[in-house]
Order: C-alpha cells, then structure tokens, then sequence
C-alpha cells in the first residue's frame, strides 16, 4: 500500500509550518480508506486515478487500468446493455447516480457493489471529471440471500409439514385446499423425505382438507402412486363422513389406498406395517 | 456406455442389477435378455433392480422393465426396483408409466429383506 | 449469455437419444431448472427423440431458451422428414400408436411439458415444439 503521508517537520520550524494542508489531509484520508474503493473518470469513463483501496477491490495494477474505460468494472450482460454509459450519463444530469449490483473483478470473480458516481464540475460548471465511490456488500447480500433462502423455507414448511414421527414413519398434516401447485410442493417434499430417511410408511392426515373434489382426490391418488414407486406405502387419514361421502358420490377409486378415520389409528397401521406395536406398561404388581 | 456393462449379480437365490445413471436403449435391451438368462440359469426366486443411480426413466426403459417382470413372473419369480430417485418417480406418475407387476423398496437392503421375509412392500401400480 | 445454451443435436441413432437427452439436461439446469422439472423436461425429450428413430428415421432437435421479459423458459423442437402424422389429434391422444406402443409418447410429453404444438403433413415430415418455464 502507498500511503503518502509527509512526515511531521521537526518542531523547531513550528512558527512557519502549518502542518499538513487540507489538500494533503484529504489525499491522505482518500489513500487510507480501506472500505471504499474510490476512482476518478473523465467525463467519457476513462479512468483518471483510483485509490489503493480500489486496486484492492478490482485487482488491476494502476497503470493498467489507468486510461482504460471504466466498463471494464462491469458485467458483459451489463455490458451489452449499454448500463455503465447511461449510468455514466444519469450522474451527469442529476449531479449524482446510485446504484446496487453486481460489479467484476480483474480475475472475473464478482462482487456485490454499491456504487455512487458523483459528477464534478469546475466554477464555471463544466463538467471535469466523475467520482466513483464503490463498496463491496457481498457479505451482506449472501447475508440477506441465506435469510431470503431460510424465509422462503420456513414458508414452505408452513405450508406442508413434513414431520418424522416414528423411525420409518413421515407424517404430512394438510391444512387448506389442495390445488396442483400445493401438490407439486407435497409431491416434491414428501418424496425427498421418504428417501432421505429412508421411511417406509407416509402418513397424509387430511382432517385439515375442509373440502374434497374430483381434482384433490386425483392429486392425492398422484401422491400415493409416486410414494409407492419409491417403495414406501402411503396412509390416508382424518377421512372424515362427509369427505367418505363425496368420494364414493365422486366415484374417487380409493380402494388401493389405506385409509383410516383418525389420525390415532392411521399412526397404529402405520406401526403394524413396520410391524411395531404399542403396549400399554403393565401395571407393577 | 456398451452392452456389456450390465453386470448380474447372484446373491443367495436373487439376482442383483445395478442399472447405469443414462442407459441407452442397446443396455436396456441387454438388461433384459441378461436378466432372462440368468433367472433360467440359477433358478432365480427373485430379480432387483437397483435403478438408484437411474436420472431418467422414459416409457422405453419403463415398458422393458415392466416386460421383464411379467417373463419374471411366468418362471414363477419377482422383480422388486430398488431406490427411485425421488424426481423420477414424480415423473413417472406424471408420463403415467405402466409398470405391471413391478415390486418397488426404499433400498436394495430392503429388497433383500422383502425376498428373505417373502413379504410384499411396495408395489408400483 | 445464453448463446451457450442454444444447442441443435442430429437424432440418428439410438445413441443420439441419450446424446439429445445429455443436452437437454445441462441446458435445463444451466436455466435454472430444478431437479424435478429438469427430469420432467428431459424425460419428454427423450419420448419425442425416439419418435423420430422409431417413425422418421432421422431428424433434429433444437433446444432453444425463452426469455419474455418476466419470464426464463426452455423451448424444444424436434423436426423430421419422415412419413408425417395423418391425423395428430388422433395421435395426441393416450392410447393411440401404429407400432404397438403403449401411445403415451406425445400425450405423456404434454403433460411434462406446459405447451406443446405439433405439426405434421404425410409425406413431408413432422415438427413438434415443447416449452415449459421455470417456477418462480
Ligand atoms: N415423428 C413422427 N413421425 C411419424 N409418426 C409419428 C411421429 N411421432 C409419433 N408418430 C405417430 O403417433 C403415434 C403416437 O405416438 P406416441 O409417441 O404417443 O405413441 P407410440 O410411439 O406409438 O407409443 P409409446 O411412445 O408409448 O411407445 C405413433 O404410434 C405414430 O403413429
Ligand atoms: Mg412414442
């Protein structure tokens, strides 16, 4: 790193030195910023000078990013889209451009960036030159992306529990209706958990399903036949009368399928299948 | 990928198939007669298909797999698949692939387990 | 950008149906695809592949990416010369196949797909498009 500081003159001279001057003090504080990568364009882009932080960011040498346009700082999309010009041109009109996104290394790797080019005119106001001020945020937009993820998560969980109940035994309580992008979602997640824990048995608790029509029993009739292709068997519980009663108006087929009223006793076939049971304690002498 | 690349496996009276991630349609064929010659040649009660590593399962691969099991069932024996991927099972659902008298299991351990216990699991339709 | 993903594959053999669907694969996940839909999209593939073996001889694919502003998409066309479709409503339909078939082929691949056209004249040749877009 440069850092062009001038070393204090000695203290005998101390009536005629000022110490540093304003220019030097800001040269000084440009060079030493190690957050902010600052570079100087002339009105067409072309780089002037940057700070040592900026070298740090993007990778080039000076001199070989010196006179270069400062599109090279860009993504080829970007690019081809003509976004550092307009940008370019934004900052002109307004004085000042903001900008967040992704920005390339010397290397090619990216960065995540924001971005703040100021336009710097002379008394007259000419426009002389343009200050370029980036920070690398990468940390926090992987921050925020893993949030996003682990919300987007949390929502699908929310939607379809799938939840281990039993060594061998998922359950899946559904709660609202079921339309085919719900059973995408259910298809998808059930059949990943069957394989990843290896459990035969899926429990699908339906007490939560207000209404059944031809088209949720064919999602459901779906499920089952992807389940059972994995080589797991599917339980159909909380088949409640009136839900029994459209199936068979419907002419639904779920003879292939166990079903069982409640919950409680769809959990007892499912054990029986693993060829589990529950004993109640005996009762000590 | 050739033909010759299926290889059975005999362990205790089950004949064992690992099937290729992206056979072409030659190993498929070969799968079959393989399968067929050696369920004569051991008197085979059951053949696994172990198609975990399977990425695509189309109506060809489904159908020679279907058929095997019904030549499978005739010499009195049976065909359990073995370890679908998960998205090729959705697939499979979706294209509505027949697989007639087609065993399925979680895993070849369980296939294993199924044939020692004589007992049914799975079953693809 | 995505110059990379267009990609036309000669469907000759059988060994080109794995070649197409090896194609399809990486182009659908390079799009974004998930496990699911690329399996979806690459199964259809290799249905409509082995139409072209089975009745045309020989023929092409096409993979194609979508892009309509809000949405990103793969686009197929399978393209042949062979003997056409007489009747491609007929066709389309589960059930339906001149070779014994199971006729599940263009109907299955409908149903894994989210559009498909089909064109088709005797004696010419037969043309079928598949898309399908990425879930947001
Ligand atoms: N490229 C093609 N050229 C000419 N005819 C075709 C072509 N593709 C399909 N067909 C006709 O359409 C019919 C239906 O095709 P489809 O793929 O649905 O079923 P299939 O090939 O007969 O059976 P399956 O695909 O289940 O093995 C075929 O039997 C064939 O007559
Ligand atoms: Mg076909």
């Amino acid at each position: 790193m440069t850092v062009r500081a001038k070393p204090r003159r000695p203290s005998g001279s101390a009536q005629h030195n000022p110490g540093p001057k304003g220019d030097d003090l800001l040269q000084v504080l440009v060079e030493n910023v190690r957050d902010y990568a600052i570079v100087l364009l002339d009105p067409d882009g072309k780089v002037l000078s940057w700070s040592p932080a900026a070298q740090r960011l993007k990778g080039w040498a000076t001199d070989e990013i010196i006179g270069q346009s400062f599109a090279r700082f860009y993504p080829e999309e970007d690019i081809q889209r003509g976004k550092p010009q307009n940008e370019l041109k934004a900052a002109g009109q307004d004085g000042r451009f903001e900008d967040e996104g992704w920005r390339v290394r010397k290397d090619g790797t990216r960065f995540w960036a924001n971005v703040v080019i100021t336009a710097l005119r002379d008394n007259n106001g000419k426009l002389r030159a343009f200050g370029k001020v980036t920070r690398d945020l990468s940390e926090r937009k992987e921050a925020e992306d893993k949030i996003k993820k682990q919300a987007q998560e949390i929502l699908e969980m929310a939607t379809i529990p799938v939840v281990q109940v039993w060594e061998g035994i998922v359950l899946v309580p559904l709660i609202g209706t079921l339309d085919s992008a719900r059973t995408q979602q259910l298809m998808e997640r059930l059949l990943q958990h069957v394989t990843d824990s290896g459990s035969p048995v899926a429990v699908i608790d339906i007490t939560g399903v207000p209404a059944i029509d031809t088209q949720t029993a064919q999602h459901l009739i779906e499920t089952v036949s992807a389940v059972r292709l994995l080589g797991a068997e599917v339980v159909l519980t909380g088949v409640r009368p009136v839900i029994a009663q459209t199936l068979v108006h419907l002419g639904v087929d779920l003879s292939s399928v166990a079903t069982r009223s409640s919950l409680a006793a769809g959990l007892r076939t499912a054990m029986e299948m693993l060829s589990l049971a529950i004993v109640p304690k005996a009762d000590k002498p | 990928m050739s033909a010759s690349s299926i290889t059975v496996v005999k362990v205790r009276d089950v004949l064992l198939v690992a099937m290729p991630s992206d056979p072409d349609d030659s190993v498929i064929t070969a799968l079959q007669e393989q399968a067929m010659r050696s369920m004569d040649q051991h008197e085979a009660k059951a053949l696994i298909l172990d198609i975990s590593a399977v990425e695509t399962l189309d109506s060809f691969f489904a159908r020679t797999i279907s058929e095997t099991a019904q030549m499978v069932s005739l010499m009195g024996g049976r065909t359990i698949i073995a370890g679908m991927r998960p998205a090729v099972a959705v697939t499979a659902t979706q294209l509505g692939l027949p697989l007639k008298r087609v065993e399925t299991a979680l895993t070849v351990e369980r296939a294993l387990d199924m044939v020692s216990l004589g007992k049914r699991q799975g079953s693809a339709r | 950008m995505n110059a990379t993903i267009e990609k036309e594959v000669v469907i000759k053999t059988e060994s080109d149906i794995v070649v197409a669907r090896r194609a399809v694969r990486e182009g659908a996940s390079a799009l974004g695809f998930g496990l699911t839909d690329t399996t979806r999209i690459v199964t259809a593939a290799s249905e409509l592949a082995r139409n072209i073996i089975k009745y045309a001889v020989e023929g092409t694919m096409v993979l194609h990416p979508l892009e309509d502003g809000t949405r990103t998409g793969i686009e197929l066309t399978f393209v042949d010369h062979g003997p056409g479709i007489p009747d491609i409503a007929k066709a389309m339909k589960e059930g339906f196949s001149t070779s014994g078939g199971f006729g599940m082929g263009l109907p299955g691949a409908k149903r894994l797909m989210d559009e498909m056209d089909a064109q088709s004249a005797v004696g010419q040749g037969t043309t079928v498009t598949v898309r399908k877009w990425r879930r947001q």
